[in-house]
């Protein structure tokens, strides 16, 4: 039975892993609606997207952990499955006894300070130290930054091969830090799992210590029978060196229940036990488990509190005026309230408008996106970054919804406008406003138009500033709300059907 | 690249040498079937595709701009991201008629791209046009990116001197302009010379160096299109070139063809002045043109062929 349930969670874990991966990359993100959904299988957005529609993902991989321990960590998180594909790999170049894992008392002090230093900010409403740990973010940032890189720079050179099957993807936006942040959480990744399994899993990793604090209380957890005859194949098996064979006892907060050891076991001395059908008489070190499970589940439980109760940021910079956050992100604060930069959106935008902010939002709120329009706009018809966040961080808007939302307004500048400037006729701007907030009016009597701008129709998508030809300065520069609000409609006019019967020449 | 492209040329050069020598002998035994070859014509009243033949037969026939063998660029305005009845593109159908007229009279490829202002691909797909010209035998071409446009020298230019147009409009042999009429915001209106805009990649520079001269300037460059094909079915006559909603639209059906760039956009704002007024003296880019003798404004003295259905 072991056996079976193991290559299932082998093969669900693979399958996870690729869906999850595909999300980040262009060719794949956009295939369906439905596709972003299974990123919301993730903890930390389960987590933080709690108020904000994502209750149900959070319970299912709550009751999962209290059920059968953490198998959010074998089987969902991809990061996991991507240190198993190492290990595996790293087996080829081992020698038979290199490829034996042994137990480890692990590191305790280590990993509950990581979380506390991780999880305080969180309460007091600050999410950067939690973004940059947390696997799944950390993973959405390496798909991004470098397989989706990866990817783009592959497209452009068959492009070449290919110029009429295959278009080129303009825009190659290089956001340094967080490309540097992703390789090194990939190789840090890498050096753990190929030397000692699940190692990041089981010391550094906050979910890990969180759900390894829940699992502490599963239902159902893997235990030693009497049928061992202390063989150690279980703990050559290991990858999170939590079996300490002499004293029969499992670490529970370290096992990712990846089932390695049942399915080895050529006993069936291992298995999973329903775990409060007697009360056993607790040892010490069960007491000091307990302990920390305890602080894991407190830190948690406060986390989620003092999100109910909408309290801090404790500090929170203040952001630049030319920082846009993203059509649903509702406010410059709920996306620092909810972000973990996984760059789902980043990934997703069809535009590539959308980059990892360097102190646009202040430090807190580094890598989260913003919008740049130096190369394209925000596309009118496009809802796309809303639709893929799996954080709540970004509120889904329908397509009429983001046609009124407004992430920004445009500031019209008349001295570096080219009409007043050059006396020329232009334009740009009024060509490219999608809602009409520009409209061109008579200029003086010199048989040339100028842009007249309605702030409150506006919704800041940077047609105009993209546009505007302007140099050095341009006239149109859109500022971001802190608070993104809802545009006026452009007024409506009565439709007239005019008849014409001659062709006037 | 640059190897490749030497030999393509030299190749479709010898091949069109014997080609225009065989069709020249070919014509010259043919009875002259089109005998109709009007400067200017102006359709109304009909479908897209009804207009179209009509327009083309008394024009003597798609056959007098392109012959067999040749690759065609047939150059649509697909802008921005709207539906067809939106009128800010092209008329698609009008677009697929084209496209397949060109194959029938031997084009042996013919090619449609535009340069978005909006996303790409949505223009492409909205627009509708992808799907008709390609279901009409035509190749999508792509636009969006600066790598799909090589600098030429417009001698003649007064404020534009230099320009990156598209590829294929440099590569193919003849190519058609097959704009849509509408008001617009900075250009007055944007119709045959305006479409321009759409085969060169950088548009902010017309803007910033007086529009006007630049969209004239522009119409000097020496791959001129063999036909301009003004598609008037719905016309965009306020709020243009993008439009805010169906009452900037009017269903003008008609349609306007001739070689000559200044003079079918001088009929065409006719018609649209019907609609709406705009003076000529306003729409800048068309006074210039005639001004550096690429047309003529004065319509009297050609060859007219009014048609109504």
């Amino acid at each position: 039975m072991y056996k079976t349930l193991k290559w299932t969670r082998v093969t669900l874990s693979l399958l996870i892993f690729v869906l999850v991966t595909l999300n980040f990359l262009y060719f794949s993100n956009g295939w369906s609606n439905v596709f972003p959904q299974i990123l919301k299988l993730q903890f930390v957005p389960s987590l933080l997207g709690l108020f904000t529609g994502s209750a149900l993902f959070f319970l299912i991989l709550t009751v999962l952990t209290l059920l059968f321990g953490r198998v959010y960590c074998s089987t969902l998180c991809p990061a996991g499955t991507f240190q198993d594909i190492v290990s595996r790999t790293a087996f080829i170049f081992k020698s038979k006894k290199a490829r034996r894992y042994k137990y480890s008392s692990g590191h305790g002090i280590l990993r509950y300070s990581i979380l506390a230093v991780v999880m305080l900010p969180l309460i007091g409403g600050i999410t950067l130290p939690l973004a940059l740990l947390d696997p799944y973010s950390s993973w959405g940032r390496v798909s991004s930054q470098i397989i989706g890189k990866t990817e783009q720079l592959i497209n452009n050179i068959l492009s070449s091969y290919f110029p009429e099957t295959i278009f080129v993807r303009s825009y190659f936006h290089f956001a340094l830090a967080a490309f540097l942040l992703a390789t090194l959480f990939l190789i840090a990744l890498i050096v753990f799992s190929a030397l000692r399994g699940r190692l990041y899993c089981n010391t550094i990793c906050p979910v890990g210590s969180i759900l390894g604090g829940i699992s502490k209380y599963a239902v159902f957890k893997p235990a030693i029978n009497e049928n061992c005859n202390q063989c150690m194949l279980c703990v050559t098996k290991c990858k999170s060196q939590c079996i300490d064979i002499k004293n029969k006892k499992i670490d529970i907060s370290r096992c990712v229940a990846c089932l390695d050891c049942m399915q080895g076991c050529k006993k069936g001395a291992i298995s999973y036990e329903f775990s409060y059908k007697s009360k056993k008489p607790e040892n010490v070190t069960d007491q000091q488990g307990r302990r920390r499970a305890l602080i894991a589940l407190g830190l948690l439980g406060g986390a989620i509190a003092a999100r109910a109760a909408k309290i801090g940021p404790l500090a929170s910079s203040k952001s630049e005026k030319k920082a846009i956050a993203p059509p649903g992100a509702q406010s410059i604060e709920n996306l620092k309230a909810h972000c973990t930069t996984c760059h789902a959106c980043i990934s997703a935008c069809p535009n590539s408008i959308i980059k990892p902010a360097t102190l646009e939002y202040g430090l807190e709120g580094l890598m989260m996106p913003v919008l740049d329009y130096k190369n394209q706009f925000c596309a009118y018809e496009c809802n796309k970054c809303s639709q893929v966040c799996p954080n709540g961080a970004l509120i889904p808007l329908k397509i009429e919804e983001k046609k009124l939302s407004q992430i920004g307004k445009a500031k019209f500048t008349l001295r570096d406008c080219i009409v007043y400037k050059d006396g020329t006729d232009c334009g740009a701007c009024d060509e490219h406003c999608p809602t009409n907030a520009i409209t061109m009016i008579p200029y003086r009597d010199t048989g040339l138009y100028i842009p007249k701008l309605d702030r409150d129709v506006c919704i800041g998508c940077g047609a105009c500033e993209y546009i505007c030809p302007a140099e050095p300065v341009k006239a149109m520069i859109v500022y971001g709300n802190e608070t993104h609000s809802v545009a006026k409609e452009a007024p409506k006019e009565e439709k007239q059907d005019i008849k014409v019967d001659e062709f006037g020449f | 690249m640059e190897r490749r492209g030497f030999l393509k040329l030299a190749a479709t050069g010898s091949m069109l040498g014997f080609l225009g020598m065989k069709s020249g002998i070919l014509n010259a035994s043919e009875p002259n079937a089109s005998s109709a070859k009007n400067d200017l014509v102006a359709v109304m009243g009909g479908e897209p595709e009804a207009m179209y033949e009509k327009a083309i037969s008394a024009m003597g026939g798609m056959s007098r701009f392109v012959k067999k063998g040749q690759n065609v660029v047939v150059k649509p305005n697909i802008g921005w991201n709207k539906k067809p009845e939106e009128a800010a593109n092209t008329n698609p159908l009008l677009v697929a008629a084209i496209v397949r007229d060109c194959l029938k009279v031997g084009a042996s490829e013919v090619v449609v791209f535009d340069h978005t202002c909006d996303e790409w691909m949505s223009c492409y797909k909205n627009s509708g046009i992808e799907s008709a010209a390609k279901s009409a035998g035509a190749r999508i071409a792509f636009g969006h990116d600066e790598k799909y446009y090589k600098p030429v020298n417009i001698t003649e230019g007064v404020r534009l001197k230099e320009a990156k147009i598209h590829e294929e409009i440099l590569n193919c042999d003849v190519w058609i302009n097959v704009p849509v009429l509408k008001n617009h915001g900075g250009a007055k209106m944007t119709i045959s010379m305006k479409n321009f805009m759409g085969i060169v990649w950088d548009r902010r520079y017309w803007h910033a160096n007086d529009l006007q001269q630049c969209i004239a300037d522009c119409s000097t460059i020496s791959k001129m299109p063999v036909l301009n094909i003004v598609d008037a079915y719905r016309i965009m006559t306020q709020n243009g070139p993008v439009g805010k909603g169906p009452e900037d639209v009017q269903l003008a059906k008609a349609l306007f063809m001739s070689t000559d760039i200044v003079a079918v956009d001088t009929a065409a704002l006719k018609f649209f002045n019907q609609f709406r007024q705009m003076n000529l003296s306003d729409v800048g880019h068309i006074g210039i043109g005639e001004k550096m003798k690429i047309g003529t404004t004065n319509l009297d003295k050609l060859q007219v062929a009014r048609i109504k259905m």
